[in-house]
């Protein structure tokens, strides 16, 4: 049985990567275009500085979050944050920010993390929806747009009896009515830009009239601020430029041929 | 390349020992498209392709067709062209729309056929389609010499002529290479290769290491050891490609890219569905795949 949610407009963040500071915009931004619940589809630490400051926003706000890949290892104290990375300069990258990140997270938050829950169903008017982080069926399976075919979607949907699939994981955002009229939804990333050249992120705000509407929305916030608490933090220089510049510098060996031709590097 | 054997690699041991896993869920179908039909025949080819008298057979349109559907309703993940060498199939570009049309797809070449009328139908290809277009391009070493001597007089060039090509209309190929010519104690061959192309113009090299299989040309040098039970204790076979992914082939359905055509290995003489049981892991090359985690595709 799925929980029925009261609300008619829910805001569904992607990966927060410890930017609190984009967190923040996009609680207050939702609240102002009148979304009456918050979902965060996991992957709160990583990347960014000072993880702790994203849990006391994501409670206040009364957030519900599911489990992402990089909550799990963190909860758990794992060797890696089980991106999946080979290419040696990724690995390299990778392990400085989740090390750093699982030092500076709390035994409080860690407990937290470790009881979030893999998957959510729940329904918004009449549409059945699948909160996730990767795929429904592993945290860290990678749904990029031009790698993520419908027979897939339609069956994940047809084993989860959703409508809508909502994920994120990849940091890219993407909306595709599938032929059966079910949704598949990658709500992006908050806490990263999309390699398009831009320093802003995206969150999405679901709204059910007489038809359900997905808007994904920009949000600026300070990130020359966050840029700088990166560098005092002694976070890599390439992922304090992907913050200024919004083109990804690493990590890339996972992205289609498709996305990656419209990034920089 | 005379004196290289084309004969079948040694099968899989019909023996009783072997320990199973039981299939997860379709998430690779691989098409051995041309068999084991090659212009290369590299040294360490593990399932010993060459230009005459291959061992197997490759595969003609419709079977490749019916597969594409079934793996569609299946809820497949992705499509991969492999054999041989893919580019000898005289319907390859209508092939690879078709897969391009339900799914991601991958195209694995060593590079020498794909001159510029034929890059440029790839672009068209991957640019009319919703999903990625992959196309990884073998070489063994990031010097001709090296390359060569492995892969034979002038593939080098030829490969990264190809490279260039494929690079120069944003198709961004991956190249893909194994660590049979890789001087033990030098730099890794990932960074190796990463100069090397860099040096050729290659903006965003991608690159793909595999290990060495002990199959085929290679068969020597395995030590010949087999799974038992008991290395499966503590073991998690999501790790082990044949869980996810299934091989058409001359023949049937097939167990994994590595095995596939090998009588041993084939688990349906026609359609996926018939072929999702569990396999045994009865071959040397199985040893390898549980040793590294191998991935043959693409992540
Ligand atoms: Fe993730």
């Amino acid at each position: 049985m799925r929980e029925l949610l009261s609300a008619r407009r829910v805001a569904l963040l992607g990966g927060v990567y410890s930017n609190h500071l984009a967190l923040e915009a996009a609680l207050a931004d939702a609240r102002a275009r009148g979304a009456e619940a918050i979902f965060c589809l996991g992957d709160l630490g990583g990347f960014g500085p000072h993880p702790d400051r994203v849990f006391p926003l994501l409670r206040d706000a009364g957030v519900t979050s599911v489990q992402g890949n990089y909550d799990l290892s963190v909860a758990q104290g794992a060797v890696d944050c089980a991106c999946g990375y080979t290419d040696p300069r990724d690995t390299h990258f990778a392990r400085l920010s989740y090390e750093y990140t699982v030092r500076n997270t709390s035994t409080e938050n860690r407990r937290w993390l470790r009881a979030l829950p893999p998957t959510l169903k729940v329904a918004l008017g009449d549409t059945r929806l699948l909160l996730c982080h990767g795929s429904p069926r592993r945290i860290n399976e990678f749904l990029w747009e031009t790698t993520t075919p419908n027979g897939l979607l339609e069956r994940f949907c047809r084993e989860t009896e959703s409508d809508l699939l909502c994920f994120t994981h990849t940091g890219i955002k993407w909306h595709r009515a599938l032929p059966s009229g079910r949704h598949a939804l990658n709500v992006g990333a908050l806490g990263r830009p999309e390699n398009d050249g831009a320093p802003r992120v995206w969150y999405t705000l679901l709204t059910a009239d007489h038809e359900l509407s997905v808007e994904f929305v920009p949000v600026s916030y300070d990130h020359e601020t966050l840029a700088r608490e990166m560098t005092r933090e002694g976070l890599p220089d390439e992922f304090v430029e992907t913050i200024r510049s919004g083109w990804w510098t690493c990590c890339l060996e996972s992205m289609p041929v498709k996305e990656r031709s419209r990034g920089r590097y | 390349m005379l004196g290289l054997s084309v004969r079948a690699p040694r099968d899989i041991a019909a023996s009783s020992s072997a320990p199973r896993v039981e299939f997860r869920e379709l998430e690779q179908v691989w098409f051995q498209i041309t068999g084991t039909l090659c212009n290369l025949a590299c040294r360490h080819c593990f399932n010993s392709s060459g230009p005459h008298e291959p061992w197997l057979a490759g595969l003609d349109v419709e079977t490749v067709r019916r597969h594409i559907r079934e793996a569609e309703t299946l809820g497949a993940r992705e499509f991969y062209f492999t054999g041989g060498e893919p580019f000898l199939h005289p319907e390859i570009l209508a092939l690879l729309a078709d897969a391009l049309a339900v799914a991601p797809t991958t195209v694995l070449t060593n590079g020498t056929l794909i001159d510029d009328p034929t890059a440029d139908r790839l672009t068209q290809l991957a640019a009319a389609a919703l999903y990625s277009l992959e196309i990884r391009v073998s070489l063994d070493a990031p010097t001709a010499a090296e390359n060569d001597a492995i892969r034979g007089r002038g593939s080098f060039a030829k490969a990264l002529a190809a490279v260039r090509r494929l690079v120069a209309r944003d198709l961004y190929p991956i190249v893909t290479a194994t660590e049979i010519a890789a001087p033990p104690g030098s730099p890794s061959l990932y960074e190796r290769l990463h100069a090397m192309l860099r040096a050729a113009g290659v903006a965003r090299p991608r690159i793909k290491i595999l290990p060495v299989l002990p199959t085929g040309r290679c068969e020597s040098r395995g030590d010949g050891r087999r799974l038992t039970a008991g290395d499966l204790e503590g073991f998690d076979p999501a790790r082990l490609q044949c869980t996810r992914t299934r091989v058409v082939a001359a023949g049937g359905v097939y167990a994994c890219p590595i095995l596939a055509g090998l009588p041993g290995a084939r688990l349906a003489g026609e359609g996926l569905a018939a072929a999702l049981g569990p396999t045994a892991l009865a071959h040397p090359a199985c040893s390898t795949c549980y040793e590294t985690g191998i991935a043959c595709g693409n992540s």
